[in-house]
C-alpha cells in the first residue's frame, strides 16, 4: 500500500437546505401532480368525477340488498357498517398499489430533472385522498336513505382521515423505493393486501368475534391486536357507524403507528433516493 | 462562493453494471443479493476537477460517451457524485432536456405551470411569467390545446420558452439550439447572448466548433470520463481532433 497522500480539502459547501425543506419547496408540484392525475383520469368520460361517487354507491346498494334480504347480517344497517370499513381500506390499498409504482413510472423525469422524488408517491396518496373525500358524498346520501344517525362524532372524521393518510404516505414511500430495487414488490403487495383484507376488521368487527377457546382463535385475536389496521380503520368506522370517537388508547396507538410508519418510510426513501437512478 | 460559481473537485460518477439484471426477489435470493453489492463498476466520470467562475462561459466537448452529459447532469443535481465533491451556487436553468415532464394530455397552459413547478417555481411566479412565455414560444391560441396535438417544433419552442424565463445564475445548454426553424434558432441564440451579457455562467455542450467558439472563449475536453484539456477554445479543438484520431478503446470496466 502506498501511504495515503493528504486528501485535498473538500470544497466549502454552503449549507444545503435539508431534504425536508426541499420537499416543502416543491409542495406546489405535489398539488399540480394531484390535479393532473384527476384531470387526466376524468377527461373524456361523460360522467367524469361522478364515477368516483357512483362506485361506492353501487357497492352499497349491492351490499344493502345482499345483507338485508338474501343473508341478513347480525348488525343493523350492515351496508353502512361495511362501507365505513371498506372506504378507508380502499383508500389505503389503492394509494399503496398505485403509489409504489410512482417512482418507476416517473423515471424519465427523475433522469432529467432535479426533483425530490418523494413528490411522486405523495401526490398519488393525495389524489386518492381526494377520491376518498368524494366518496363521502354517496356515503352520506346512503346514511340519509337508510336513516343512519348523524352524530357530532362525525366531526372527528377529518382527524381520523389525517392519521390514516400519514400511515398510508409512510407505507407508500417505503414500498415505492423498494419497488425500484425489486419489481416484484408490487405483486407481493397485491397478494399481501388480499390477505390483510381478511386479517383486518373490515368485513367484521373485533367486538363481534366473541371468544372461542381454540389455539387458532387466540392466534387470530393476537394478530388483530398487533395489526395496525385494527387501530387505523376504526378512526373512520367509529364516527360513521357507531357515532363515537375511538378510545384514547386506540387513538394513541393509531397515531403512534402512523408517525412510526411515516418516519420509517420517509427515512428509507430519502436514504435510497440517490441510488434509484442506477436501478431503473 | 458567489452566485453562478461551479466547483467540481475530483468528481467521479460510477455506474453499476450488471451482467445479469436482477429485478425480482427470486433472482435476488438465488444470488444471495450479490447484485446489491454491485458486480462491476463503470466510471462514466473520474477525477474531474473544474472551476467555473461567475459569468464565465465554458464549452464541453468530447466524443459520444465521453461523459459530457453525465457531467452536466451532475452539475444540474440530477446525479450525485460517487466520489469527490461538487458545488454550485445560485439558480440553475438546465436546458438539458426541454419540456421534461410535459404531459401530452394536458394543455400547453397546464404544462407551463407543471414544468415551472418542476423547476421549483411557485404558482404566483409562474403566473407573472406566463404571458412572456407564451409570447416567446409563439404559440398563440394553441396554448390552450393539449400538447399531444403540437408539432415537435411547437413542443420544443414551448420547452425553450419556459427554460429561458427562469432568470438563472447558471445556464446549462445541451445542444438544444437545434430546435425549431432557423428563425427560432436565431432567437434562442440571441436570448443566450442576452444571458451572457447579463453575467450568467454558461455551460454548453456541442459537437460544433463554430457554435462553441461563437459563445465560449474557454472549452474543456472530456475523453473517456477524464478531463483531457481545459483552456482556450482553439486549443481544445486541436486536442479534441487529436484524441479523435487516436485509437478509441472501448469503455474500461473495473471489476
Amino acid at each position: 500500500m502506498v501511504p495515503a497522500v493528504a486528501a485535498p480539502p473538500l470544497i466549502e459547501v454552503k449549507k444545503k437546505p435539508s431534504r425536508l425543506a426541499e420537499l416543502w419547496s416543491f409542495r406546489q408540484l405535489v398539488f399540480l401532480l394531484v390535479a393532473r392525475e384527476l384531470k387526466v383520469r376524468y377527461k373524456r368520460s361523460v360522467l367524469g368525477v361522478l364515477w368516483t361517487m357512483l362506485n361506492p354507491l353501487l357497492l352499497m346498494v349491492v351490499y344493502a340488498v345482499v345483507f338485508t334480504t338474501i343473508m341478513p347480517a347480525a348488525l343493523p344497517n350492515f351496508a353502512i357498517f361495511l362501507l365505513a370499513g371498506l372506504l378507508p381500506w380502499i383508500y389505503f390499498s389503492t394509494a399503496l398499489l398505485q403509489g409504489l409504482m410512482s417512482v418507476l413510472v416517473n423515471q424519465e423525469l427523475v433522469r432529467k430533472v432535479r426533483v425530490p422524488q418523494a413528490v411522486f408517491p405523495i401526490s398519488v396518496v393525495g389524489s386518492n385522498l381526494v377520491n376518498l373525500g368524494l366518496s363521502l358524498v354517496p356515503l352520506f346520501v346512503m346514511m340519509l336513505a337508510i336513516r343512519q344517525r348523524f352524530t357530532a362524532a362525525l366531526l372527528f372524521l377529518p382527524v381520523g382521515i389525517a392519521v390514516l393518510t400519514l400511515f398510508t404516505a409512510g407505507a407508500t414511500l417505503l414500498l415505492a423505493s423498494a419497488t425500484v430495487f425489486f419489481r416484484d414488490v408490487r405483486h407481493l403487495t397485491e397478494v399481501l393486501l388480499q390477505v390483510l383484507l381478511y386479517l383486518s376488521p373490515i368485513l367484521y368487527d373485533v367486538a363481534q368475534l366473541g371468544s372461542r377457546d381454540s389455539w387458532w382463535f387466540r392466534l387470530f385475536r393476537l394478530e388483530l391486536r398487533l395489526n395496525p389496521m385494527s387501530y387505523l380503520l376504526p378512526l373512520f368506522r367509529d364516527p360513521v357507524y357507531y357515532g363515537r370517537i375511538p378510545s384514547l388508547s386506540s387513538l394513541g396507538i393509531a397515531c403512534g403507528c402512523a408517525v412510526a410508519m411515516l418516519l420509517l418510510g420517509y427515512g428509507v426513501f430519502v436514504r435510497l433516493e440517490p441510488r434509484h437512478i442506477h436501478h431503473f | 462562493m458567489r452566485d453562478g460559481q461551479i466547483t467540481a473537485q475530483d468528481v467521479g460518477i460510477a455506474y453499476r453494471l450488471y451482467r445479469e439484471k436482477v429485478s425480482t426477489l427470486k433472482e435476488a435470493v438465488a444470488n444471495r443479493f450479490r447484485h446489491l453489492r454491485g458486480a462491476e463498476t463503470f466510471w462514466a466520470l473520474r477525477h474531474v476537477s473544474l472551476e467555473v467562475a461567475p459569468g464565465e462561459a465554458l464549452a464541453l466537448v468530447g466524443h459520444n460517451g465521453s461523459g459530457k452529459s453525465t457531467l452536466l447532469k451532475t452539475i444540474a443535481g440530477v446525479l450525485q457524485p460517487s466520489e469527490g465533491a461538487l458545488a454550485t451556487q445560485g439558480r440553475l436553468s438546465p436546458m438539458i432536456e426541454l419540456g421534461a415532464g410535459f404531459d401530452p394530455e394536458l394543455s400547453g397552459h397546464d404544462n407551463v405551470f407543471l414544468n415551472g413547478a418542476l423547476l421549483g417555481f411557485t404558482r404566483k411566479q409562474m403566473e407573472s411569467k406566463f404571458d412572456r412565455i407564451v409570447a416567446f414560444a409563439e404559440l398563440g391560441d394553441f396554448i390552450e390545446m393539449p400538447i399531444k396535438n403540437y408539432s415537435s417544433g411547437m413542443y420544443a419552442r414551448l420547452g425553450f420558452a419556459i427554460a429561458q424565463d427562469v432568470e438563472p445564475d447558471i445556464l446549462i445548454v445541451d445542444e438544444v439550439l437545434a430546435v425549431g426553424d432557423e428563425r427560432f434558432q436565431e432567437k434562442c441564440k440571441a436570448r443566450i447572448q442576452d444571458f451572457r451579457a447579463a453575467g450568467v455562467t454558461f455551460l454548453f455542450v456541442s459537437h460544433s466548433f463554430e457554435a462553441a467558439r461563437e459563445l465560449c472563449p474557454r472549452a474543456a475536453v472530456l475523453h473517456h470520463g477524464r478531463l483531457a484539456f481545459d483552456g482556450a477554445v482553439d486549443g481544445a479543438w486541436a486536442r479534441y481532433r487529436e484524441l479523435a484520431r487516436g485509437p478509441v478503446p472501448g469503455p474500461a470496466i473495473e471489476a
